[in-house]
């Protein structure tokens, strides 16, 4: 027997309704939030007759503020229309769902807006008139969808029941007896709490992409923390690596009497390696490599560099270190051969700088100070008129440092900035 | 009556066809040797920088498992060398790593030697006016080179002290032993950049590079441009093998 639970009115939340059909059953079939289907096969024994158990479906539901009306028929989709049609509790014995949907008026039945103005020009009005009409001349004039039609007013079902599947929580609890101070016995207790959670993930083929632990202390308040490293994760070992690097990093600040670890699934994700190309790093040990190096992380100052589409020199981006496999064919190509680099300054080294003849001479600056033995100059560029503007006149000079090494000082790169009119040092190209 | 062809012998090789038979064996012999080493395969080689004289220099490239360096004064193409040795391990599939305590590394350069920016981890330094670093900035760094060089996931990891000579000197000497000891029978190179010799493993190699002289595309005057950048450089423990080698400006 199937049991139809629908609430007219607005429901307290959206899960509520299959809440309390799982309360009887975990065989629950809930694609919207209202109605929702049981299958009630095998409660005869705790609720002998339908109408006892409809009634008990009604008042769970009224327990949980739920205004509700139920219909119990050995068909699904009468189930289902006559619940949503009918006020309080309705039974329908086997072999009556046909009779139990013929006087209802055709807008109970799921026909869509277009079909059942359709319907109505035909002169039908009620769910009977549907139901008499022949399979065949609906066919006729619907398609495979006419039968269809058919069955469904005389409640009969189409397809199969499909349960939706219980929503889990990952989630583990350790009351502890007494009160843990310091990371090292903490170290051992979340063993004790993320083994298992981790084993229940696995057991259902899943890891998890982030972990919310919840250490309540002895003051009586929380000290929460939540870790979503760059891959998703299903080792105890790495997420406990992770907490304590976390609660190295902002520890509680008192004794812990409980441990609560609760993860987010994710499925597991199969990849395919290729037999030529360098193994990929393990996401595990690469998280847990960089929350190793958490003060760099912590104050941005850690990722992969990018460049920005712009001319402004030195400009650049810094973005999360996530390798993402190299382009097929990329391994291949031969890199062009090593080329001068730029040391640079940040911020660039305010200096003065002596001319003659229209080409610097003297350079000095924090660090860099010396006569300009050689020279290439000036290339000027400017840009970004419309935002921070800013113009500048290039020079490459090669200094000799009093105290340098005896074939001549560094080379140097150095700009005069137009728009304030003063020398700086790039950087040192190398 | 017609006479019956007698069957055909088959023709000796001449030995100019058995040369070339020979030659194109050679040549797909080669081919074959160079391959793309199989999975895995790859983290047993040596890793070059891309300028052959050096490469040679140091035997076939910075071994792995141990602390090399390369040291020289200013200009004379330390970082284009490490930047050479970082764009041939990322171009080949690998993870590098830079720690950059001064944040000298310039992205742009990078990019230009056709460095493959994403499989860089770049760890910079505290953004400071001072010319140099800090002792704290210091150990840190040397602290992220161990978390780095012991992961197992980068085949380089380069530790830039170009500039922070004096607040060097402060680590404790040991600090190198310590490295060397954590990245011995690992498959990753450990590569120090200074301005003169700090520490080098046992199995590491050592480079000292010296500019000679850098080269312009012509006479002073407006149109001239930065060429090459040439130096010299010297391996092994009393920098007895050397080889010249330029590179090519900006």
């Amino acid at each position: 027997m199937f049991g139809g639970l629908h609430s007219p009115r607005p429901l307290p939340e959206e899960g509520a309704l299959a809440a309390v059909a799982r309360t009887f059953t975990p065989r629950v079939e809930a694609p919207s939030p209202t109605p929702v289907l049981l299958d009630l096969s095998g409660l005869g024994r705790r609720w002998p007759t339908p109408q006892e158990l409809g009634r008990a479906l009604l008042d769970a539901a009224a327990s949980r503020a739920i205004e509700a009306q139920a219909a119990l028929a050995f068909s699904r989709a009468t189930a289902l229309v006559l619940a949503r049609a009918r006020p309080g509790l309705t039974v329908v014995p086997a072999g009556g769902e046909g009779a139990a949907l013929a006087p209802l008026p055709l807008e109970h039945l799921d026909v869509g807006a277009e079909r059942l103005s359709l319907l109505r020009r035909w002169g039908l009005r009620t769910i009977g008139d549907l139901a008499r009409l022949s399979p065949v001349s609906l066919a006729a004039r619907f398609g495979p969808e006419g039968p269809r039609l058919a069955r469904l007013a005389r409640g009969e079902d189409d397809g199969v029941f499909v349960p939706a599947p219980l929503p889990e929580r990952f989630e583990t609890t350790l009351e502890l007896d007494w009160p843990v101070d310091g990371l090292e016995p903490l170290a051992f207790l979340l063993g004790r709490v993320l083994e298992p959670l981790c084993a229940s993930l696995a057991a259902r083929g899943a890891k998890a992409s982030s972990l919310a632990v919840s250490l309540g202390l002895v003051d009586g308040t929380t000290h929460a923390l939540s870790l979503r490293p760059a891959a998703p994760s299903g080792e105890a070992r790495t997420w406990r690596t992770l907490v304590l690097l976390d609660l190295e990093a902002h520890p509680p600040r008192d004794a812990i009497v409980r441990v609560t670890a609760r993860a987010e699934p994710t499925p597991v994700r199969a990849v395919q390696f290729s037999l030529l190309d360098p193994a990929q790093p393990s996401p595990e040990r690469l998280a847990e490599t960089m929350a190793r190096l958490h003060a760099w992380t912590a104050e941005g100052r850690s990722g992969s560099p990018q460049l920005v589409d712009t001319h402004r020199p030195g400009a650049f981006a810094v973005s999360t270190f996530a390798p993402p496999p190299l382009p097929r064919g990329r391994r291949g190509e031969p890199p062009p051969f090593p080329r001068v680099a730029l040391r640079a300054y940040r911020p660039p080294r305010l200096a003065h700088v002596e001319l003659r003849g229209g080409a610097p001479s003297f350079v000095s600056a924090p660090g860099v100070r010396g006569a300009v033995a050689a020279c290439a100059g000036p290339w000027r560029a400017s840009g970004d008129w419309w935002d921070v503007a800013w113009s500048r006149e290039e020079w490459d000079v090669l200094l000799a440092l009093p105290r340098g090494p005896a074939p001549g000082g560094g080379l140097y790169r150095i700009f005069l900035d137009r728009l304030r009119e003063e020398w700086f040092v790039e950087g040192e190209l190398d | 009556m017609s006479a019956v062809p007698l069957p055909a012998e088959a023709p000796t090789p001449s030995p100019a066809e058995r040369k070339r038979a020979l030659e194109e064996l050679l040549r797909a012999r080669r081919l074959q040797a160079q391959a793309p080493p199989l999975r895995g395969e790859d983290r047993r080689l040596p890793l070059v920088t891309g300028i052959a004289g050096v490469d040679a220099l140091v035997g076939g490239g910075f071994p792995r498992g141990a602390l090399s360096e390369v040291h020289g004064p200013a200009s004379s193409g330390r970082t284009g060398v490490l930047l050479g040795l970082l764009t041939r391990a990322t171009r080949g599939g690998a993870l590098a790593a830079l720690v950059d305590p001064l944040d000298r590394f310039d992205p742009a350069s990078a990019a230009a030697a056709g460095m493959e920016l994403a499989r860089l981890l770049w760890l910079r330094g505290p953004r400071i006016a001072a010319e140099e670093a800090s002792a704290k900035a210091l150990a840190d760094a040397s602290a992220a080179v161990a978390t780095l060089a012991s992961s197992g996931l980068f085949d380089v990891v380069a530790l830039d002290l170009v500039d922070a000579a004096r607040e060097r000197r402060r680590l404790p000497t040991a600090t190198w032993l310590r490295l060397q000891r954590l990245v011995e029978g690992t498959t990753t190179a450990v590569v120090l950049v200074a301005e003169e010799h700090v520490a080098c493993g046992p199995g590491g190699a050592r480079l000292a590079l010296e500019p000679v002289a850098p080269r312009w595309s012509g006479p002073p005057g407006p149109a001239r441009l930065l060429g090459a950048l040439a130096a010299r450089a010297r391996a092994g423990r009393h920098a007895l093998r050397g080889a010249d080698f330029a590179l090519a400006a900006l």
